[in-house]
């Protein structure tokens, strides 16, 4: 299955709502195995709201692995792919269940240092 | 009721300047009442200073208050050209239309509308003063979207978000500042992190740490389980490349990335809110793509 960006959202790549609608689409589609190919020819604009939720959420359930394997990008210009790419390896290494403790304990600890 | 007077000083986007726009944001907190902006001992008032101030306007008015900013008051003719062409004069009760300069247009979003405000990124501030292809042009107005990103989903702002901009011919610089008048970066970041951690301990991070964290690849206040936490990150990287200067300002907390690095501290004036104030250098040689020349976008 071949997806145009543009067609669905227009030349602009940007919020979260507009990446949620794609999301919907092709979810079920990756779930089920199939490939898909996200065609970006006519898009120009980019940000990381759109490719959080396109692309990176998949990851909440798809591997990366699999996810490089059965979604297909093409025609994505340089910018868009710097974007894609980050949120990639930043929802590959996304974990929910942070531990917060100790990242305020460190912070804490961190700062009585720089105040002696 | 009576009317408080507030003095509108020379400013410029120096901390120190900063500090002075927080002091009169104080001034007004929790105010419902009358105030006039006196424009008497001001001599120039650069861009971050004319987004700030439309801002707290909007907020006193929020609040039930009244605004009014006393043009009779203003001395300056620069000052008094710079406000009628970028549009704040004709925004607060001032007889004119604003035309196309050097400035660029102060704006007022009460909704994030992405395309009115991608317009604005791309063809009148970006667009307007740097000669670039046109996929640069728009990967550097998808950039400034994060700004926008985050005053919006994460702030909180009730009255909006405030722009405004300038290009300075003799240092070929492009100043971008958006400001909001929301919970401020440090209170969000506390506010999350006491949902995990004790808050008594969580009261205790400075504000500089709270921006350390927020700055931080990856790091996110928001919940529901889909990764963020790259807007933030995306700028900075773009603005070193650029070797411009990015500064932001909330509650007590700030943060510059330069080309120095990075550094976070801590400001003498605490305000409710976020000021996020970009430079960037309008070199066409420190903007290419990989293809277009060996600099790295």
């Amino acid at each position: 299955m071949k997806l145009s960006i543009k067609e669905w959202v227009g030349p602009r790549c940007i919020i979260k709502e507009d990446g949620q609608k794609i999301y919907e689409v092709i979810h079920g589609l990756l779930k089920s195995g199939q490939t898909i190919s996200l065609d970006f020819n006519g898009v120009s604009q980019f940000a990381s709201p759109f490719f959080n939720f396109a692309i990176g959420q998949l990851l909440n359930d798809i591997s990366e692995d699999e996810l490089r394997r059965l979604l297909i990008i093409e025609n994505l210009n340089e910018s868009g792919s710097l974007v894609v790419d980050r949120v990639i390896e930043n929802a590959a290494q996304y974990h929910g269940d942070k531990d917060y403790q100790k990242i305020v304990d460190d912070i804490l600890e961190q700062q009585a240092r720089e105040s002696d | 009721m009576t009317q408080k007077i507030i003095q509108i000083p020379t400013l410029n986007d120096t901390p120190e300047d900063f500090q002075q726009l927080f002091e009169m944001s104080n001034q007004v907190n929790g105010l419902f009442e009358d105030v006039c902006f006196d424009f008497s001992h001001c001599w120039f008032l650069r861009s971050n200073a004319v987004a700030f101030l439309g801002g707290l306007a909007r907020r006193i008015e929020s609040l039930g208050g009244s605004v009014f900013f006393d043009w009779d008051t203003l001395r300056s003719n620069s000052v008094r050209a710079n406000l009628c062409q970028n549009g704040f004069a004709g925004n607060f009760g001032y007889n004119a239309k604003a035309w196309s300069g050097h400035s660029i247009p102060y704006r007022e979003e009460m909704e994030p509308d992405m395309n009115e405000i991608m317009d604005y990124l791309t063809f009148s501030w970006i667009g307007k003063w740097v000669n670039v292809t046109d996929r640069l042009r728009d990967a550097i107005s998808g950039r400034m979207w994060e700004i926008y990103s985050n005053a919006f989903e994460h702030s909180g702002t009730e009255v909006g978000v405030f722009t405004c901009g300038q290009h300075f011919w003799h240092r070929n610089d492009l100043i971008l500042t958006v400001v909001d008048f929301g919970l401020g970066i440090p209170a969000k970041v506390k506010a999350f992190l006491s949902q995990f951690v004790d808050e008594a301990r969580v009261s205790k991070l400075s504000g500089a740490e709270c921006m350390k964290w927020a700055f931080e690849r990856g790091n996110t206040t928001s919940m529901g389980g889909v990764a963020r936490g790259l807007g933030l990150d995306l700028l900075k990287e773009f603005v070193r490349v650029n070797q411009g200067k990015l500064e932001v300002y909330s509650n007590a907390g700030y943060a510059i990335i330069d080309k120095e690095g990075e550094r976070f501290d801590n400001c003498p004036i605490s305000f409710q809110g976020t000021v996020v104030h970009i430079t960037l250098r309008c070199d066409e040689k420190l903007y290419r793509f990989y293809d277009e020349t060996e600099e790295l976008f």
